[in-house]
């Protein structure tokens, strides 16, 4: 019972989503009653909330556990076939396809349905599930990355010049020509925005609801490959050769911020789900841990390459190099990653990309002879929520699914690195500078007051009415001057600043040539 | 006031005072009886004794005096007597009010009596007297004490006769409460309780009146004075303040929670009662005979108690008589035998379609089968068939040729005459016949139309004069061959078929076919001529290898395979698997081809030698060279090995193809065999061409692999060549990456927060004396410098990045996501932190479970339209209980009495649970006696879980989404009561024992 109830109070900490407020500062008396019953009422949705994870969420995933001088990075999947179930064991599969090029993949956010895309124009859609190829289609062209859009109906594929999407039966739905020869795609389902690079280092983002383009930057970092979406906040990360890797939202041309990673360029990146965690590879045989929230320094410095990262749903961590896979794990539970599982495929297999499927102990690796699929446990969620993702999910409610979807989508702007922000109140500006109208409005104000003020009476002589109005212009002007000041100072600061940039561009006739050469040269 | 007493003692006769006379005056008679007027010169000497007395005397003033009196406030203080009689300063207030009440009220008669005498002097005495009362009193006991020794009698019997005594003469009115004698009024021979009490000694009360007596005599000190008005007020307020808090505190705690609750429900009580069927069902109660007979039936107790045990006992009392039995089913293959006729019945109805449906089915046909026939050759082939049959058909039986009884009556009455509908479908008929007896060229395979259609094509791509000279010598040539053709074929019956006949026509045959020979001749130097002129300029039109050849080449082939597309792909993939097979077919097969193969290769090697019959009509002439050409080049086997590998993985799939291929192309001659291997020769340089052109598509990086990846047929090279773009790359990822960062940082936050112009004055200002140099710069300057450096230092300071050396966080502000933020803080909140504390949670129902939605987002007040609210009502409300949710305003404490009994009811009501949290919770009431379901779907199977009323569970497998129950006895499972969770013990469908509660 004991048990039980703590397991529960763990639970209902997570869902109460951090403390409450400390009431006892508040001098209001009815607030204070009423912020007491909203924090009853949370905590009873919470303790509801986690009861019913308890009962309805009864699987734990579980990890392998060795025993002895038993090390988990020996266990082979062999062993590990022997072990699982029928099904589990359907999953470990090579698939052979040695002419089309190394393979990229990306499944759908409920893991029933892969897409992938040969380097040489081979794109398919395979149901997981039933292992079932679905559509299977030649471009002739390079394919440098696919991915899903918000269900598996429709596909994006970055081929030579432009991306296309598809749908489910192949056909080229549209070319995104404005996107150009893009390295690498991504989706942001929350938002339905298809962020892509493209060979000139220029970021995109595409509503593709509408088709709006919404974000166009020019990073002005080089040529990359590597992006990806921190799938907490929509923030896209790009790693560059700089060893510098920077997070970018649509509606800012400058980046959100900027980190410098690696010594090296970088060759891959991931983000943990929780959206904390980052994971960097750098060319210098670097794999670097990060916490977003505290980047002064890594957490974590493993030596070794990587050329393609990905994290599991669980917080596994796998790394991809030439024709093996390392998956890192968080064992401890203390944000220290050690090695969990190792994979060795042929020699000469080049691995091109790994990505976790979701919801399955799963791990699908693309390589230049195709594509495998291994099994490490603990690396899918145990349980999934039909109401975020269904890997059952029928075509009704998969319709349905969309419609909700796309109700629930989230404008551009709310990407930023801590959407928790979002409805607190506006942080104040720096130094908010009061508008032209604002500042006329105090001049009114104030003159106002300076005409209302009353003068004394006073003897005869100098209560002339003449002498009143002059009284009263001075008070008035006394009032203005402050104002009228201000004004002179910008306006002489303005004028400095446009004499300045006058003084560039405007030379004597006769020197005028000359500059038109330097500026040549 | 005084004066007007004065005045009263100087004529007390005058004034005859009557018994309603007011207090005041009264004791203002009593007040001028007591005290002589004084001197002003003693009063102030007293004053200044008495201070407390003098000053609420009105000593000085007589107006003061008078308002006084007037207002029936007397104070003695100025009563010089009292003081002099030595009563205690303190007590003297108070004491001479309540008793000189009393003593007034008692010395009026005296006072009467006095003027009854009307004797200053004895008035005067009396004044004397009473002034000196003590003394008097002190002699009166005396002469008492006397009396009493004398004759033995109580003192007071004589005391009081004493002064009945001097009563008697004067008292005019008989004596009475309102009359009291003389000693009575003044105090001697006083009645107290005690007398009054003891007669009635020994009757019953008496104790307790005497209890009470006692008790009253202990308290009895003297009555205080009453307090001034306005102190009396205030206290009064103060007292009704109390009493009206005290009535109004009690509201505090009720309007509290009123105000503390996040909602509050205006509501009629409406009582809907029972808020289940089973609920309802099972306050039934027979009323009607029907009813109670069933009642009978089914609550009896043998049934019940078989319930309650086990089913064998049940089926005991189940017993069914054979003819019942037989009736029933005889009944229920009467219905059966209905419901099936009747079902037939429908389905025949069903299975009539309309006219329209079924002309729009056939428009859907045929348009399926024209979109299909353009695919699929064999389709196509199939309705060629079926197009000449029918237009055969047609022509036979003519059925759409006005020759219809309807189009012949309607022909003999004139077109005019009719309406317009009859016109239009006289107009479809002619229209059908002229479709259907129209001739299929397109479908047709005889060698003529394909001679034609060839001559077609050559037309489409032939331009200008020549070509039209050659297209024209071509059809001369065909007609020709045609003539020469036609007549090989002889009748073997009739007249013509007679030996002498056949010999004629058999001479002028050949004649005949003498000049066509000769005319063919001709033609084909003219057109070898044409072609020769021709060749010239066809070679600039295509880059690829002699386009003649392809031309020919390529229409040949899709002849041979009968397909009008014109898909390279199709076309090349085909060739390439019959290829091989090609080959030794043209070697077994039969030796006219076996000569004819090699006729062409002689014609292949000698272009311009003889030219057979079969080489003219089918023109492969100019080809020939081009091919040798080809041959020459030696590129003949390497494109061949190239596209049997290239297009290796593409043979099996293609081999079901090929049968249907081969067939078609084992009809054709050899030569056509042959074509298609020029063919072959020039898809393969296409194959290459297109591949190659997917080589240099791919980007430049992946290039080299690309090239590697065709031309090297063996598995791939381990080692990946990094590509140009990569290695560029990496040689100029610079080494000082941290400096060029710590570099970019800076830039960056000038950018954000420039620095400060360094403080210069005009050039040459100052300069020649030194001044400047030695002063430096004037001081405002260097201030305004340093301010603004130090500012810039502080919003450095404040930056997020300013610790972290190697991050970036950009201040910019987006103006778009401002409005995802509160601009103020929202009214009653004050501080931030509690306003972001309180939204941290989600309210909606995404984030909780279903139980909790509702109470999280009620709106503040709930109540229907056209509602009354009714004034607050008062409520018990204990003020240390945690406030609920909701607040019934109204009659909420009757509502729960009412409830109560149906409380039991209540519990064992299933709460629904939260939706997705895992799966779908649903839940189902069955039965009528308060059976529900509680379906959860779980991860990979969905399992229903129910809860009975006596708390007893079920389980069932659930399908989809929606709830099904199984069984009611077997299996148990997880259920929810009340919205706390409880497993019930035992098995459910995934073998999961548990037991908790």
């Amino acid at each position: 019972m004991e048990e039980i109830s703590e397991e529960i109070d763990i639970k209902v900490k997570k869902y109460l989503r951090g403390e409450g407020a400390n009431l006892e500062v508040l001098q209001d008396k009815k607030l204070k009653g009423q912020l007491a019953v909203r924090e009853e009422l949370y905590g009873k949705s919470a303790k509801a909330a986690a009861k019913a994870e308890k009962w309805l969420m009864p699987s734990e995933g579980g990890y392998l556990e060795a025993e002895g001088i038993e090390k988990t990075w020996r266990i082979r999947q062999e062993a590990i076939s022997r072990e699982v179930d029928i099904s589990s064991s359907r999953n470990q599969f090579d698939i052979t396809l040695p002419d089309l090029g190394p393979y990229t993949m990306d499944f759908t956010s409920s893991g029933r349905y892969m897409t992938f895309g040969g380097r040489k124009g081979h794109l398919g859609i395979v149901d997981m599930k039933n292992m079932d190829l679905i559509k299977e289609i030649q471009v002739r062209e390079t394919v440098r990355d696919v991915v899903f859009l918000h269900n598996e109906l429709f596909f994006a594929a970055a081929q030579k010049n432009y991306p296309y999407i598809y749908n489910r039966d192949g056909t080229e739905l549209h070319c995104l020509k404005e996107h150009g020869a893009v390295l690498r795609l991504q989706f942001l389902k929350n938002h339905f925005l298809l962020a892509s690079i493209n060979k000139s280092g220029q970021l995109h983002y595409q509503d593709v609801t509408m088709g709006q383009m919404v974000g166009n930057h020019r990073t002005g970092l080089g040529r990359t490959d590597v992006m990806r979406v921190n799938p907490f906040n929509g923030v896209v990360a790009l790693g560059h050769s700089l060893g510098t890797v920077s997070m970018w939202k649509p509606t800012s041309s400058a980046p959100l911020l900027k980190v410098l990673c690696h010594r090296g360029p970088i060759s891959a990146l991931a983000f943990h789900p929780n959206g904390h965690l980052m994971a960097t590879a750098g060319k210098e045989k670097k794999i670097k841990i990060w916490d977003l929230r505290k980047l002064d320094y890594e957490l974590q410095n493993i030596p070794g390459h990587a050329n393609t990262l990905d994290f599991s749903q669980k917080g596994l961590l796998a790394c991809g190099t030439r024709s093996s896979v390392q998956i890192l794990g968080d064992l401890s539970g203390a944000q220290n990653y050690s090695r969990y599982m190792n994979h060795s495929m042929v020699k000469g297999y080049q691995i091109g990309k790994v990505v976790f499927r979701p919801y399955e102990d799963v791990l699908a690796i693309g390589h230049s002879m195709g594509w495998s699929s291994i099994l490490i446990p603990g690396s899918g969620e145990p349980n999934f929520d039909s109401w975020v993702a269904n890997p059952f999910e029928t075509s009704k409610q998969r319709r349905e699914k969309e419609v909700r979807s796309l109700l629930d989508k989230l404008p551009p702007e709310t990407i930023m690195l801590d959407p928790t922000k979002i409805g607190t109140v506006r942080p104040a500006k720096k130094k908010e500078k009061p508008t032209k109208q604002e500042r006329e409005a105090e001049m009114e104000a104030a003159i106002e007051d300076a005409k209302d003020i009353d003068f004394k009476r006073k003897t005869k002589g100098r209560n002339k009415p003449s002498k009143r109005v002059k009284k009263m212009q001075e008070t008035v002007a006394k009032a203005k001057r402050p104002f009228l000041e201000q004004n002179m100072e910008e306006e002489e600061l303005l004028a400095r600043k446009k004499q300045k940039t006058s003084e560039v561009v405007e030379l004597p006739v006769s020197l005028q040539r000359f500059a038109k050469k330097k500026t040549l040269t | 006031m005084a004066e007007t007493k004065r005045k009263s003692r100087d004529n007390p006769n005058g004034k005859k005072s009557k018994k309603q006379k007011t207090l005041a005056t009264q004791r203002d008679n009593k007040r001028k009886r007591r005290g002589p007027r004084l001197p002003s010169k003693f009063r102030k000497e007293l004053d200044r004794l008495n201070p407390s007395g003098a000053g609420r005397s009105p000593s000085g003033s007589d107006a003061e005096e008078r308002i006084d009196s007037d207002e029936g406030e007397v104070y003695a203080g100025n009563d010089v007597y009292e003081y002099e009689e030595g009563v205690t300063e303190e007590e003297s207030k108070k004491n001479r009010r309540f008793d000189q009440v009393e003593n007034l009220e008692y010395e009026m008669p005296e006072d009467f009596e006095d003027e009854n005498v009307s004797s200053d002097d004895e008035n005067e005495d009396d004044n004397a007297g009473e002034d000196s009362s003590g003394e008097e009193e002190h002699g009166d006991g005396r002469h008492s004490r006397m009396l009493q020794e004398i004759t033995g009698m109580p003192g007071e019997a004589f005391e009081g006769k004493k002064k009945k005594n001097n009563n008697v003469i004067t008292e005019a009115y008989p004596e009475s409460e309102y009359n009291p004698s003389r000693d009575v009024l003044d105090g001697h021979g006083q009645i107290s309780i005690e007398d009054l009490l003891d007669p009635l000694h020994g009757t019953s009360g008496y104790s307790m009146l005497r209890k009470r007596v006692h008790q009253m005599e202990r308290k009895s000190g003297p009555t205080p004075t009453p307090l001034p008005k306005v102190e009396r007020k205030r206290l009064d307020r103060k007292a009704a303040y109390q009493h009206s808090n005290k009535d109004a505190l009690k509201w505090v705690p009720l309007i509290k929670r009123n105000r503390e609750a996040g909602t509050i429900i205006f509501d009629n009580d409406v009582d809907l009662g029972f808020s289940t069927v089973g609920a309802i069902a099972s306050e039934f109660e027979p009323r009607t005979e029907f009813e109670k007979k069933m009642a009978s039936l089914v609550y009896d107790e043998k049934v019940m108690d078989a319930h309650k045990k086990d089913g064998a006992r049940l089926l005991e009392l189940n017993e069914v008589s054979v003819e019942d039995e037989r009736d029933r089913q005889n009944r229920i293959a009467k219905m059966r035998s209905l419901l099936f006729r009747h079902e037939m019945k429908a389905k025949h109805i069903k299975k009539i379609k309309s006219k329209t449906f079924h002309r729009l089915l056939k428009k859907d046909r045929l348009k399926a089968a024209s979109s299909e026939n353009q695919i699929d050759p064999e389709a196509a082939k199939e309705l060629a068939r079926k197009h000449e049959f029918e237009r055969a058909k047609e022509r036979i039986t003519l059925r759409h040729k006005s020759g219809s009884k309807w189009a012949k009556r309607i022909k003999e009455r004139g077109l005019k005459a009719q309406d317009e509908g009859t016109r239009a479908a006289i107009a479809e008929q002619q229209h059908q016949h002229s479709l259907l007896t129209r001739k299929m060229n397109s479908m047709n395979d005889t060698s003529s139309s394909e001679e034609s259609s060839d001559g077609d094509e050559s037309d489409g791509y032939s331009s200008g004069e020549q070509d039209r000279t050659s297209r024209l010598l071509e059809e001369a040539k065909e007609k020709t061959l045609k003539v020469i053709n036609e007549e090989d074929e002889v009748p073997n019956s009739g007249l013509l078929s007679l030996p002498f006949m056949v010999r004629g026509m058999k001479k002028r045959d050949e004649a005949a076919a003498e000049e066509a020979k000769l005319a063919l001749e001709d033609f084909e130097s003219l057109s070898k001529q044409l072609d020769g002129s021709s060749r010239g300029e066809n070679t600039k039109v295509g880059p690829s290898s002699g386009r003649m050849v392809f031309n020919a080449a390529g229409t040949q082939a899709q002849k041979s395979s009968k397909t009008k597309s014109d898909d390279r792909t199709k076309a090349d993939r085909f060739y390439d698997d019959s290829d091989g097979e090609n080959d030794i077919e043209a070697e077994d097969n039969n030796d006219d081809e076996d000569i004819c193969f090699h006729k062409h290769e002689v014609s292949f090697f000698s272009p311009c030698g003889s030219q057979s019959f079969d080489d003219i009509a089918k023109d492969p002439g100019p080809k020939t060279t081009d091919e040798v050409a080809i041959f020459a080049s030696g590129a003949w086997k390497k494109v061949k090995a190239e596209n049997n590998r290239v297009k290796g993985g593409n043979n099996n799939a293609d081999k079901k193809k090929s049968p249907v291929a081969l067939e078609s192309v084992s009809k054709n001659e050899d030569l056509q065999v042959f074509h298609s291997f020029t063919y072959l020769l020039i898809s393969g340089t296409l194959v290459k061409e297109t591949e190659k052109d997917l080589g240099e598509d791919s980007d430049s990086d992946s290039e080299g692999q690309m090239v590697d990846g065709i031309l090297s047929s063996g598995p791939k090279a381990s080692y990946e060549l990094p590509s140009q773009a990569e290695l560029i790359h990496q040689a100029f990822a610079a080494d000082n990456v941290e400096d060029d960062f710590e570099k970019h940082k800076q830039e960056i936050l000038n950018e954000e927060n420039p620095e400060p112009e360094k403080p210069v004055l005009l050039p040459g200002w100052g300069q020649w004396t030194h001044v400047q140099q030695k002063k430096g710069l004037p001081s405002w300057m260097v201030k305004e410098h340093d301010t603004a450096k130090k500012k810039r230092e502080e919003a450095l300071k404040k930056r997020k990045d300013a610790q972290l050396k190697h991050v970036i966080i950009s201040e910019k502000l987006d103006k778009r996501a401002e409005k995802l933020y509160t601009k103020t803080l929202p009214f009653p909140y004050t501080s931030k932190e509690v306003f972001e504390q309180s939204i941290r949670m989600p309210i909606g129902p995404e984030f909780n479970p279903a139980t909790a939605v509702g109470a999280l987002n009620r709106p503040e007040v709930m109540k229907k339209p056209g509602q009354i609210i009714k004034p607050i009502e008062f409520e018990e409300v204990d003020p240390h209980k945690k406030t609920e949710q909701l607040k019934h305003v109204g009659q909420k404490q009757k509502q729960k009495q009412k409830q109560k009994p149906k409380q039991k009811q209540k519990k064992n009501k299933i709460v629904v649970w939260r939706r997705g949290c895992s799966g779908r919770v649903s839940v189902r009431r069955v039965g009528g006696n308060g059976w529900s379901a509680l379906g959860l779907v779980g991860r990979h199977l969905g399992w229903s879980v129910g809860v009975r009323e006596d708390r007893s569970a079920f389980w069932g497998r659930s399908v989809g989404v929606g709830v099904e129950m199984v069984g009611r006895h077997w299996g148990w499972s997880v259920g929810v009561r009340e919205g706390r969770v409880r497993v019930l013990e035992g098995q459910s469908a995934f073998g999961m024992v548990s037991r908790c509660s």
